[in-house]
């Protein structure tokens, strides 16, 4: 009997051994070191102009490799080339640049700092604040590539044939979105969902839902006025169902565009060419951008942030350090290459260029153009890149978008999502303050 | 409890004796070796070996030992019993259900064999014939109103977007539906075969004597193929409580809804990937490995699936 049931362990083990292979998930080593070449990892968008540099730079060597703009890719990849020491791209293109502060981070160590490769005076050209995300205890660890400041997207048609004005504060934008609901069912003015609800509401008021003070030290404090604010302003909008709890990139949410009923949308500057009229199916001629209201108590209109990428340069990248700087340099400053790339560039004078063909676009129903450079030039401090960027949002659809999609207490959410943010940053090696 | 056992053909058992054992024996070896020799080095290089080095990679951190720190930072996570929660829920659900959908409609293509069984059979696999990252995506689109074939459905149901679908509780529900269609077609395919490969004589017999086809079921065919089940048990159990690919890709479909370490599994890997943790991914892989042995070695011992003919009459 005892051998039996020896046995039968081992068979169990044996079995669970094999089987859990099966469900395991494997992973490829990182790309080799390229020996001596410049190995430059960027996604679709800017493979053309990393081939652009190739070209106009014979006698280097470099390896430009394709990577996926999903989310945890390459620490995904950094982690494993960490692991067995070699592998580490010279350059990487972060489509989500909150993971420069898991790549910049002591147990990953992938991160160069720029301070010393990338001028002042180049560093100062990008639009104020828009570093800020690649900034950890005073150094400059990315470059962004563009950026992704909200504005007060609104149907001018519908407010023109509503009677409606476009609102300045964010008591007005309430008044109008219950007047709105109200008087036309059905019609939003808002959606609250993941980091499109987090990043637009509570970037713009200055929530400190993730404010990074250096690579181990982040703020959180959702008791403040400058959160709670935001769940007054959201309650009885929610109640009303003036705000959706549907993802904007859910293919659902085009069922609003085509039955006229985004009457605003506060969303990123991309959302104009990428989301109303490809996604939404708004016709041309109707979408227009206003900036954000402004908060109480102040006269700036402050915008939040929802996107943009950024550029990093490898610890590892030794004798190649200067030549990956430069590209990265080129990439994120040369005026006409950035002028050409499909969302708002970092970069302020290749912001101008960019914006004189966006002004003239007959899709929008007036120039977008002074609202998004005001958004730009407006981008509300405290707004970090952190290691738990995915528990940030899955954690305020735990707690305060279920509290929007159940008429729940808005302002209570904030308390778990509170605890649920500190859990996370203190998992993630964060000590809260 | 009795189980039935196959009877052995008279004539069979009658010349076994009679046959030479000194020379049988060295190529029975032989064969043996060639059987299981293949499966030994399998289970040497990818399971004892990646097990054995997870072990050490969760007591050793850059050469040096580091106690049960890995191990204590685990099973201190806040996201583990969140986690764990999910992954039990979810095999709570998914395992009776597939495992009722497997037998019921295994047994009812054996108690009804002609054409249309063949049909049928092939009409239950099919959905099982699109798995993993595949299936996933396939299932994105039947849970998104707006592109399902089964919209009115989900409209009946208040899912109005993908979103609904995804996000809270519902997502066990659609993590369900997805794993039976996904498995149960196989699994019939399997368990029809067992049932084929059943002894006639013994069914008649239970014909001749008049037990109902139910009877025939529950007291005949059944205890036959216990060991089949006791498997479709164990591989089920493995890869629920391993639940990763599904979440994953579904997670892509609505980015934010599903939580990155929704499942044990993923969880793992984000410690492996995103933290950079390998001695906690390590841990925690190892501490998911005996949650499986204990189950297999649980369903073994109560189904004694590897019980022989021999052992049975001891």
């Amino acid at each position: 009997m005892k051998r039996w049931r020896a046995a039968s362990l081992a068979a169990a083990a044996a079995a669970a051994l094999v089987l859990s292979g099966c469900g395991g998930t494997g992973g490829g080593g990182g790309s080799g070191d390229g020996k001596g070449e410049l190995l430059v990892w960027v996604d679709n968008t800017r493979m053309p102009a990393a081939q652009q540099y190739e070209k106009a730079h014979p006698d280097l060597r470099m390896r430009i490799v394709t990577i996926p703009p999903d989310a945890g890719y390459v620490p995904t990849k950094v982690s494993l080339a960490n692991r067995t020491k070699s592998g580490w791209p010279d350059v990487v293109f972060l489509a989500n640049p909150a993971e420069a502060a898991t790549l910049a981070s002591e147990k990953f160590g992938y991160a160069a700092p720029l301070d010393d490769l990338v001028p002042k005076t180049v560093r100062d050209g990008f639009t104020p604040g828009s570093l800020e995300t690649c900034t950890f205890g005073g150094k400059v660890y990315c470059l962004r590539n563009d950026i992704a400041p909200t504005v007060l997207w609104y149907d001018a048609k519908l407010m023109k044939r509503y009677g409606y004005q476009v609102p300045k504060t964010w008591a007005e934008y309430q008044r109008t979105g219950l007047k709105a609901a109200e008087e036309h069912p059905g019609t939003i003015v808002g959606a609250v969902n993941g980091k499109y609800g987090a990043g637009i509401y509570f970037g713009s008021s200055g929530c400190p839902t993730r404010d990074t003070r250096s690579l181990t030290e982040v703020h959180i404090d959702l008791g403040g006025p400058n959160c709670t604010r935001v769940a007054d302003l959201l309650q009885p909008l929610a109640r009303e169902k003036a705000v959706t709890t549907v993802l904007p990139i859910d293919p659902g949410f085009a069922k609003f565009g085509k039955g006229d009923k985004i009457l605003m949308l506060p969303a990123p500057a991309w959302f104009g060419d990428f989301m109303f009229g490809p996604a939404f199916k708004v016709p041309g001629g109707r979408v227009a951008a206003a900036p954000m209201p402004t908060w109480p108590g102040e006269s700036k209109p402050y915008a939040g942030q929802v996107g943009g990428g950024a550029f990093l340069v490898s610890a590892h990248a030794g004798a190649r350090t200067e030549q990956a700087a430069d590209l990265v340099r080129w990439m994120t400053t040369d005026v006409n290459l950035q002028a050409r790339q499909p969302t708002y560039p970092a970069f302020t004078a290749a912001a101008k260029k960019w914006g004189e063909a966006k002004s003239k676009d007959p899709y929008y129903a007036s120039d977008p153009m002074p609202a998004l450079t005001a958004a730009a030039n407006a981008l509300r401090p405290g707004f970090g890149a952190v290691r738990f960027e995915a528990d940030w949002q899955s954690s305020f659809n735990d707690t305060f978008v279920k509290a929007v999609d159940s008429d729940g207490n808005l302002r209570d959410s904030l308390d778990s999502w509170q605890d649920k943010l500190e859990a996370a940053a203190g998992t993630s090696g964060y000590t809260v303050g | 409890m009795r189980t039935l056992t196959t009877p052995r053909s008279p004539t069979v058992a009658a010349a076994a004796p009679a046959m030479p054992r000194r020379r049988r024996r060295p190529a029975r070896t032989a064969a043996v070796w060639i059987l299981v020799g293949p499966y030994t080095l399998f289970l040497a290089v990818f399971g004892l070996a990646p097990a054995g080095y997870a072990l050490w990679t969760s007591f050793v951190d850059d050469g040096s030992f580091s106690g049960g720190r890995d191990w204590a930072a685990v099973f201190h996570d806040y996201r583990l019993g969140d986690a764990a929660a999910h992954v039990a829920t979810y095999l709570l659900l998914w395992l009776p259900i597939l495992l009722l959908a497997v037998l019921s409609l295994a047994f009812t293509l054996h108690a009804r064999p002609g054409r249309t069984t063949s049909a049928l059979q092939l009409v239950y696999y099919l959905p099982g014939a699109v798995t993993g990252s595949a299936a996933a995506l396939l299932w994105l689109f039947m849970v998104s109103p707006d592109s399902s074939p089964f919209s009115p459905l989900l409209r009946l149901m208040d899912v109005k977007s993908a979103t609904d679908a995804l996000s809270g509780g519902s997502l066990i529900a659609v993590l369900t539906v997805m794993g039976v269609a996904v498995h149960a077609g196989g699994w019939i395919v399997v368990l029809y075969g067992a049932l084929n490969a059943l002894p006639k004589d013994v069914l008649e017999a239970a014909q001749v004597d008049g037990a109902s086809a139910w009877r025939t079921m529950w007291h005949v065919k059944l205890p036959m193929v216990r060991t089949y089940v006791a498997f479709v048990l164990i591989s089920s159990f493995a890869s629920g409580s391993q639940v990763f690919v599904e979440p994953t890709v579904l997670s892509t479909g609505a980015p934010g809804q599903i939580s990155p370490t929704w499942s044990v599994n993923q969880l793992a890997y984000v410690y492996a990937t995103q933290d950079g943790d390998f001695g906690k991914a390590a841990a925690l892989s190892l501490a998911m490995l005996a949650v499986g042995v204990l189950a297999a070695w649980i369903v073994i011992t109560r189904t004694r699936m590897y019980a022989t003919d021999s052992s049975d009459s001891r």
